[in-house]
């Protein structure tokens, strides 16, 4: 059976599994739940799917799965017969990718969190947001300078990327669109220019890939 | 605060291979890239187009494209080389992007307004040195210097020395600050830079004045002191301190073109013979940088005695900084190929025109059919080389009298498989292989173009193929070296120009062009002798009848356009749009 993804083509963490399945060269289809203005997200008919009334939400088989990083772990082990994109034999590569997995949280509540702000006019405090948001980046910057200088491209330890670099690249490649501006830091900005040099990189509204066609 | 000055706006290795980096000084922003061959560039970040900021855009290693509509811009000059709404078109020479001085020192990029020779001379930076992180602050740049006077760090050879024991000397110079810290015999020195990203945000870049043992120690040690600089800086920079920015009017554009007129003085750089009867040149400007070069560009090149040719431009993408002609020596030809080759030498100077360009390529099919005959193939060497960078097919075809006759023939190797030559073909022989290569190529790329250089019998050879083959009139574009057509200039007539409400009459044995001139229109022209194209007027009403080799037969029967160089009219009268 093909996989179902309930997915909102503006939402950055639909985004996350849209980009792995396409890096994964995995069929499936898309269910679109109108996330705005209908707030379809939240009615009883998706609560029935996702009590929670959050998307995205996959559908492999027996499997239904809320929560876009813990898909994101599901489809690379379950779909990724390299195993590198979630390499569960090195425990500090597992710690490390733990650790980024949280790190893209932290950017939902922060540089997300603007951007659903301006785009979609929810009410937060945004310029909280945005400081959390560059105080994110600053750590991202510092911590990818300093893997370019060790001669490493990813957010972790492998030679390949990881899911921590699918978790984490969507809110930041996003991130001006909430008024989050990346001129201060320039490693991200690079770090995000490997990440669309990946075979089978997938592009969304506001995110362009790096050639011309 | 003050404009003015170089700053460092980069580090070296933040411009990474085919990246865009996106750069702000005093507020400007700046898409600061490094093209293949190392050439670096910094220009306003903004298309001319509608805007979007270059630093989206695709590097694509001699070129920047904006993300937008696809515009493409020549490194060096900033010239636009290709729009792809109108890919028939050559862009106007005058669509060049605004670009800032730029150079490299000491690790770092620089930049700045109203700067000339290079950035300060600091003596403590010698061979061995190691740039080390920069961080962005949120506070003015005198702020930012006015703290770093009491900055404290380690000497390499000491890291976990409490910083309160170690022994600091603080150096204010024009636009750094000059820290050595010292500690039981060891000291280390640093230079401070401080870049004004815009009124209140700076980014401090300092340098290390030798090369360490355990680099990223060193890295690391500097990284959290000037973490711990940058967080006690912010707490304390009162919040409404910004300093007025005055609005900084136009940015300063810095004169780079050698002259968009008809004379550019150039130096003949290199001369060298890249076949028994082809002579090549590299030309460089005397002053300023050329205009951009084009595909299919060529210029009028005026030579000592008076005369005046046309060279096709051989340049590939990304080659700005010179023009490269070949010449083939014409025994018969008026003299001006034999003073090229006999008399003019290496050091000389010589008259040029901006380029012009009445071969433009698209550069928007999946392949492209370059037909080249003998000197013919220069302009179609840059052409497969500016199809080469965009990945897209190509197949170049060079017919040449014999084995040691084909002129630049390392550039012609690096296409591989891509290009063929043929060697010393009768007439007929040409004419088949150009048959079967049309044929071919109309079978396995139907949109394929069709681009064609050589002597006229070959051309007419193609046109004519080509048309038998089924190609369609558009996609067969060709340039003469000259124009073969006999031309009867025995008939007057009239001529209205539409729009300034004149009457002129074109008497027998004077041109079009002639008598518009004598009546103050400025129109540009260059061989004429109607093969460049760059002459033609729109005509409004009456049969032109053309004498020109430049118009494809379509145009030519559409009588929309003429040149007026050469051709003149068949009816009494002639309306132009001019």
């Amino acid at each position: 059976m093909t996989i179902e993804l309930y997915d909102y083509v503006l939402s950055a963490n639909c985004y996350k599994v849209r980009l792995l399945l396409s890096l994964l060269e995995v069929d499936h289809e898309l269910r679109t739940v109108d996330f705005h203005p209908a707030r379809e997200h939240r009615s009883e008919a998706f609560r029935r799917i996702n009590p929670m009334g959050h998307i995205p939400v996959l559908v492999d088989d027996d499997v239904v799965l809320r929560d876009a990083h813990a898909i994101l772990v599901y489809l690379a082990a379950a779909h990724d017969p390299t195993g590198r994109w979630y390499p569960t034999t090195d425990a500090r590569v597992l710690g490390e990718m733990g650790q980024w997995v949280s790190f893209a949280e932290a950017l939902m509540s922060s540089a997300s969190a603007a951007r659903l702000h301006v785009n979609l006019g929810y009410d937060l405090d945004v310029e909280a947001a945005r400081r959390d948001a560059h105080a994110l980046f600053r750590v991202l910057d510092d911590h990818l300078w300093f893997q370019e200088k060790a001669g490493r491209t990813w957010l972790c330890s492998p030679e390949h990327p990881t899911i921590a670099d699918i978790a984490v690249f969507p809110d930041v490649v996003l991130s001006e669109e909430g008024g989050v501006s990346r001129l201060e830091y320039p490693a991200i900005r690079r770090w995000c220019d490997r990440v669309k040099a990946v075979p089978g990189f997938d592009v969304m509204p506001g995110v362009f890939g790096l050639g011309m066609s | 605060m003050t404009v003015g000055g170089w700053q460092p706006i980069a580090a070296l290795d933040d411009l990474a291979p085919r990246h865009v980096f996106q750069a702000s000084l005093d507020g400007q922003e700046l898409a600061v890239w490094r093209a293949d061959s190392g050439e670096l560039n910094a220009w306003e970040n903004r298309c001319l187009h509608r805007g979007v900021r270059l630093s989206i855009g695709f590097n694509n290693g001699a070129e920047l494209l904006c993300r937008y509509h696809g515009w493409r811009y020549a490194t060096g000059t900033a010239g636009c080389t290709y729009i792809p709404a109108h890919p028939a078109d050559a862009p106007a020479r005058t669509i060049t992007n605004r670009t800032y001085p730029i150079v490299e020192r000491y690790g770092l990029v620089w930049s700045g307004r109203e700067v000339d020779g290079r950035p300060e001379e600091v003596a403590e930076l010698g061979a061995h040195t190691l740039v080390l992180r920069a961080l962005p602050v949120w506070a003015p740049r005198s702020f930012v210097l006015d703290a770093l006077v009491d900055h404290r760090f380690a000497p390499n050879e000491g890291l976990d020395v409490d910083p309160a024991e170690v022994e600091m000397t603080c150096d204010r110079r024009q636009g750094s600050i000059v820290l050595t810290a010292a500690h039981g015999g060891s000291s280390s020195t640093v230079v401070y830079w401080v870049q004004s990203l815009d009124a209140h945000t700076s980014v401090i870049r300092p340098v290390l004045a030798e090369t360490p043992d355990d680099v990223i120690a060193v890295l690391r040690h500097h990284a959290r002191a000037l973490r711990e600089l940058v967080d006690r800086v912010e707490r304390t920079v009162p919040s409404r301190s910004v300093e007025p920015q005055g609005p900084l009017e136009t940015p300063v554009v810095v004169e780079r073109s050698a002259g968009s007129g008809p004379h550019i003085e150039v130096r003949v750089r290199r001369k060298w013979w890249t076949a028994p009867d082809v002579a090549a040149f590299e030309l460089t400007p005397l002053a300023g940088v050329l205009p951009t070069p084009q595909p299919g560009s060529h210029i009028d090149l005026r030579l000592p005695n008076g005369l005046v040719r046309q060279y096709s431009l051989t340049n590939g993408p990304g080659e700005s900084d010179h023009y490269r002609i070949g010449v083939k020596l014409e025994v018969d030809g008026g003299g001006g190929s034999t003073l090229l080759h006999d008399v003019v030498t290496e050091g000389d100077v010589l008259t040029i025109s901006g380029p012009r360009n009445g071969f433009p390529l698209r550069r928007d099919t999946e392949h492209t059919v370059l037909i080249a005959g003998g000197i013919g193939l220069t302009p179609l060497l840059a052409m497969a080389q500016a199809i080469r960078l965009d990945r897209r097919g190509f197949e170049l075809h060079v017919f040449v009298r014999g084995e040691d006759a084909l002129a630049f023939p390392d550039v012609v190797e690096s296409f591989g498989a891509d290009a063929t030559v043929h060697v010393a073909l009768s007439p007929a022989q040409t004419a088949g292989r150009i048959a079967d290569v049309l044929v071919a190529a109309r079978a396995s790329h139907p949109g394929a173009l069709v681009y064609a250089c050589g002597p006229a019998p070959m051309l007419d050879v193609v046109r004519a193929t080509a048309a038998a083959a089924g190609w369609a009139d558009p996609a067969v574009h060709f340039e003469y070296f000259s124009n073969h057509h006999e031309i009867d200039d025995s008939t007057p007539f009239e001529v209205a120009l539409a729009r300034s409400g004149t009457t002129l009459e074109v008497p027998a044995g004077t041109s079009l062009l002639e008598v518009l001139r004598g009546a103050g229109v400025a129109l540009p022209s260059s061989c004429e002798k109607g093969a460049c194209g760059t002459c033609a007027v729109p005509v409004i009403d009456g049969t032109p009848d053309h004498h020109d080799v430049y118009l494809r037969d379509a145009e030519r029967a559409a009588n929309t356009t003429m040149l007026s160089c050469v051709s003149r009219a068949r009816s009494d009268r002639l309306v132009l749009d001019l």
